[in-house]
């Protein structure tokens, strides 16, 4: 793809990791980094970068939702994110200097786990007190 | 007084207004996970807040998607020094992603958490599977 029918994609394409943001509570960053080195060709570093400008807007615009229909606690969310950044910086610093393919099979990994205990729990347990 | 009294000894509403070491640890798994690997880093926060620290699954979630703002920045600066950052495509992604976390927010505070779990979790093993067909 490129050109105007690029940019079609990625709007609707957004759409979808936005509802995922909302939703689900994350950026859509895993549904948005395949994607921008699939279809659009960027390299996995770059992909990386572009997910997470993207990630900022939906995440704002997902936790103002969210705030107007009195779910959670924005304050205590931005303090927590706060502390969390310094490992961002870690992180990206770490992605910068790895080669991207081994990083990606370690995370597949991970997610499959979590995924799989997410289902698990989902189908077999009650509400957690 | 009975209000602030119970406010101060109960746990759960003690989580939800101090950012404890439990969270400190979340926060900085989820950020070395955002940086790392481009994603908000609520796919990690999330199970860790639900399994580890006890939060809702929904409680969890909005907590996670907060966190994300300020993570996020952190990721786009040390990955913008570097020129990795593409604006143009960004910016097309933004323009649907936003409206779509509208509708995904909408559906999340009328949401059965049993259902988010399972649908959070099917994303997930799909996710998984994409990235190993990929590499």
């Amino acid at each position: 793809m490129s050109g105007p029918t690029l940019y079609v994609a990625l709007v609707a394409f957004g759409l979808l990791a936005g509802v995922a943001s909302g939703l689900l509570g994350v950026g859509g960053g895993t549904l948005m980094v395949p994607f921008l080195t699939l279809a659009a060709g960027l390299s996995q570093h770059q992909a990386e970068a572009t997910s997470l400008l993207v990630i900022l807007p939906t995440a704002i615009a997902g936790t103002l939702a969210l705030r107007r229909r009195g779910v959670g606690n924005p304050g205590l969310a931005l303090r927590f994110g706060v502390i969390g950044s310094v490992g961002a910086i870690a992180g990206a610093l770490l992605a910068l200097a790895l080669p991207a393919s081994t990083l990606r099979l370690v995370f597949a990994a991970f997610v499959a786990v979590v995924g799989l205990r997410l289902i698990r729990d989902g189908l077999h347990s009650g509400e957690r007190a | 007084m009975r209000t602030l009294a119970s406010v101060a000894t109960d746990g759960a509403h003690g989580r939800r207004l101090r950012v404890d070491r439990q969270l400190v640890a979340i926060g900085v798994i989820g950020g070395l996970l955002s940086g790392l690997l481009g994603v908000g880093g609520g796919i990690i926060m999330v199970p860790l807040l639900v399994f580890w620290a006890g939060y809702g699954q929904r409680e969890a979630h909005a907590l996670s998607l907060g966190a994300i703002i300020p993570i996020s920045i952190a990721g786009i600066a040390t990955y913008g020094i570097a020129g990795e950052v593409r604006y143009g495509p960004a910016i097309a992604l933004a323009a649907g992603s936003i409206a779509g976390a509208q509708l995904g927010a909408g559906m999340l505070a009328k949401i059965d958490e049993r259902l988010l779990k399972l649908i959070f979790g099917l994303f997930l093993v799909g996710v998984a599977v994409l990235m190993v067909v990929r590499g």
